[in-house]
């Protein structure tokens, strides 16, 4: 629903910008002529797309940030679950809340599912680069827009963890192991991993 | 098969370079292969005597300058016993042969040849014979690419699945030394580029279902217009993608009763969410809890370990079950898949190749599904660095009783033959990694000729095709006949062979799992439709046994769950097993 929501977005600002510019060819027309400099409504028209641009990425930003909140919201459940299940001895249920947990955690450091994934090569295979800086400094992973290359191996390492966690269900491991997640999500959050 | 993001990032620029070299881009490669080194003595030697045993038609690869993926992504190859007469057979898909047009687009490229599939008889003078006409398995014009062997309706005759840019092609055995396409009537045909496939029993229930890979989205006119694009580490202008191409869906057909197959992708939860550029499919029981698991080689996207939940769903686990992604988190451009118990613990490891200039990666199986990346420690990573690796098997090839490592390479991109010192050449020796207790040492310079060789090799399967007690391997190049080569190793290993028979049933148990005891150490093998990279292995395993005589015990858990154990049995033979016998 986002999705179609932030395409529907990105369609009505090119469209309103070539409406702007057919527009300003007309406006050139009835002067008789091509002007010596940029015609100021041209300029105006790609402010206006540029507007329309930078706010599509801040969108992004935040769409990302969501499907990661949403996915950390996820990854609690499965936490609260696991805790349940873990004091109640319940190691069948334990494990499947571990291995839910487990995957969750991994998404975030693969910033989405395979399906996210997808978007993501989609992009990248248009050109877009959402941290092009912080790719070229080795911060970012590829198309990545929030997880940072820091965090993502320490989600995914924590995923294993929680993975192998799954086949011998221990409260106290499980504990210290969601430590290092908050911290990284914590730290991620601010823009500090 | 792309420039990864690890491998280098297209550097732009270089453009007078460019213009230099762009002019002769489609004439391909221009410098000849630097001369192998002159092979050292060892206790591995390998012969190619494909020729000699009348291996030669020669495996077609689009245009000489791969201008399209598809140009250089190859071909498997199988090894099968198709006619039941105890000599292993081969068969060896084809592409087309392309001429690509002198003048600007849109002029199109010529299709100068579709290259024609083989089906190798194998004769008891350790020659074959090519019987492709008379089996009737010439790949229906299609551009093939992989094959799987299974008996998919338990008829007790080997089926061929061939695929390939077009609608998947499945030969049914009829018995008599001929085969007939059953692909429209089972409703398999998923017109597309597929690639790797593997059949297996998902649900138990007897009957083998089918997975299909596939890499991108295209067609015929778009391979046959493609114009090399890339810009390679601005030195050359390279075959596009495949970034920038369209992904294509994997499919899974589950079987009713062989009789018809339905397309329950998204039932079983296998949809291919990542759109991932897909190469090849291996299937076994990963976590051991006894149903088959399916494990899929993604190009530069995430392996996929789809865990079957025990009633013909599966869930990915890839990620966190520690085969998605190499040590350092990055999707690795994997090409071909090889599994086997490598280090010897009873659990199944994964090696997976990718790219040059990255490794290909040794997954150490940790037991209850989980994998780490080993690569490094195992010395797999450093040895496979610089080549593009492609088809690739475990095997116990000096029969020391543990498993060895076959990874063939070749680069998709000739142009490179112009830049030898930035990366190698298009054609790449096969490596051969000998295991010792664990650590993988590069033997190929030991290996004796057949690994001296030069090719753009592909797909790989092995198998004992001369009964000789030893694992040979077949080996599919660009443009070029297979090699077969002949183990003549010194090794005084003694071995064993398990042949594995339902009586009244399939010709194959896709599936099974035979462990053996011999010498104080227990090795497992599983029998599998589907590997390397689009290839088939020999379904009788091998196993090396060193200097036992004898072995204990030979346990083969059936599909179904059932076993067979015979205990005692002399070493250095084929033992056939009957399912309740």
């Amino acid at each position: 629903m986002k999705s179609a929501h932030v395409r529907r977005i990105a369609a009505g600002a090119v469209l309103a910008a070539g409406v702007l510019v057919l527009g300003t060819l007309e406006v050139r027309a009835q002067a008789g002529g091509m002007p010596a400099g940029t015609p100021p409504a041209m300029v105006k028209t790609y402010e206006s797309l540029a507007d329309a641009i930078l706010a599509v990425k801040t969108t992004e930003a935040n769409l990302v940030r969501a499907i990661l909140g949403a996915g950390y919201a996820h990854a609690q459940g499965e936490l609260d679950r696991a805790r349940k299940a873990i004091k109640a001895s319940d190691t069948k249920g334990a494990q499947a809340a571990l291995e839910a947990l487990a995957s969750a955690v991994g998404q975030l450091g693969t910033e989405g599912d395979n399906a996210v994934g997808a978007v993501r090569k989609r992009l990248l295979e248009g050109g877009h680069h959402h941290n092009a800086a912080g790719e070229a400094k080795g911060i970012y992973d590829e198309g990545f827009v929030v997880v940072t290359r820091v965090a993502k191996q320490a989600f995914l390492d924590s995923s294993k963890a929680i993975g192998l966690l799954a086949r011998a269900p221990k409260g106290d491991a499980l504990e210290n192991e969601w430590k290092k997640v908050e911290a990284t999500w914590a730290s991620m959050m601010k823009g500090g991993a | 098969m792309s420039l990864t993001r690890r491998g280098g990032l297209i550097r732009p620029g270089a453009a007078l370079a460019c213009l230099a070299l762009c002019a002769c881009v489609h004439t391909g490669p221009a410098a000849p292969p630097t001369s192998p080194p002159k092979p050292e003595t060892g206790r591995f030697h390998f012969v190619d005597v494909a020729a000699g045993a009348g291996i030669t038609r020669v495996t077609w690869a689009g245009r000489p300058g791969k201008d399209h993926l598809l140009d250089s992504a190859g071909t498997g190859a199988a090894f099968l016993d198709y006619d039941r007469d105890g000599r292993l057979d081969i068969y060896v898909v084809n592409g087309w042969r392309l001429e690509a047009p002198d003048g600007p687009a849109p002029e199109k490229t010529r299709v100068i040849e579709r290259g024609r599939n083989a089906l190798y008889r194998g004769m008891a003078d350790g020659t074959f014979r090519d019987v492709t006409d008379a089996a009737g398995v010439a790949g229906e014009g299609l551009w093939g690419s992989g094959v799987a062997v299974a008996d998919y309706d338990a008829d007790g005759w080997p089926d061929l699945l061939v695929t390939g840019l077009g609608p998947n092609v499945l030969y049914r055995n009829k018995g008599n030394g001929t085969f007939e396409n059953v692909a429209p009537r089972l409703g398999i045909e998923a017109p597309g580029w597929n690639t790797g496939a593997a059949f297996l029993d998902a649900e138990g229930d007897g009957d083998l279902d089918l997975y299909v890979a596939s890499y991108i989205v295209v067609t015929m006119d778009e391979v046959l217009s493609a114009r090399p694009t890339l810009d390679w580490k601005g030195l050359e202008k390279v075959a596009f993608g495949p970034f920038g191409l369209t992904g294509a869906p994997d499919h899974y057909f589950r079987s009713e009763g062989g009789r018809r197959f339905v397309d329950a992708t998204a039932e079983a939860g296998l949809l291919d969410k990542g759109r991932a550029f897909g190469f090849a499919a291996r299937a076994a029981d990963f976590d051991d809890d006894g149903d088959l698991d399916l494990y899929v080689a993604n190009d530069s996207d995430p392996n996929y370990l789809y865990r079957n939940e025990g009633d013909g769903t599966f869930k990915e686990v890839g990620v966190w079950s520690g085969c998605a992604l190499d040590a350092n988190g990055a999707a690795q451009a994997s090409m071909g898949v090889a599994v086997g118990d490598a280090t010897g613990d009873g659990v199944l490891d994964l090696v997976t190749t990718n790219f040059s200039e990255d490794f290909s990666t040794f997954y150490r199986g940790l037991g209850g599904g989980s994998f780490e990346d080993a690569s490094e420690e195992t010395g797999v990573g450093p040895a496979t660095f610089q080549p593009m690796s492609w088809g690739t098997a475990f095997a116990d090839f000096d029969n020391d009783g543990d498993l060895d490592l076959v990874v063939a390479n070749g680069h998709i991109y000739p142009q490179i033959d112009r830049h030898p010192e930035v990366l190698g050449t298009f054609r790449q020796r096969t490596l051969l990694l000998e295991n010792r207790a664990g650590r993988f040492v590069d033997v190929t310079a030991q290996a004796g000729p057949g690994f001296q060789e030069l090719e753009s090799s592909r797909g790989l399967a092995v198998g004992d095709y001369d009964n000789d007690g030893d694992v040979d391997i077949l080996i599919t190049h660009l443009d070029a006949p297979p090699s077969l080569l002949r183990n003549e190793s010194r090794g005084e290993g003694s071995w064993l062979e398990v042949a594995c028979e339902v009586p009244g049933g399939t010709a194959i148990p896709t599936g099974a799992t035979v462990t053996v005891t011999a010498g104080g150490r227990t090795q497992r093998r599983d029998i599998a439709s589907g590997d390397s990279y689009m290839s088939s292995h020999d379904p009788r395993p091998h196993f090396g046994l060193g200097d036992a005589s004898a072995a204990q015990t030979i346990d083969v858990r059936w599909p179904d769950g059932s076993h067979t154990v015979r205990h005692d049995e002399a070493a250095r033979r084929l033992v056939t097993i009957r399912k309740g016998s």
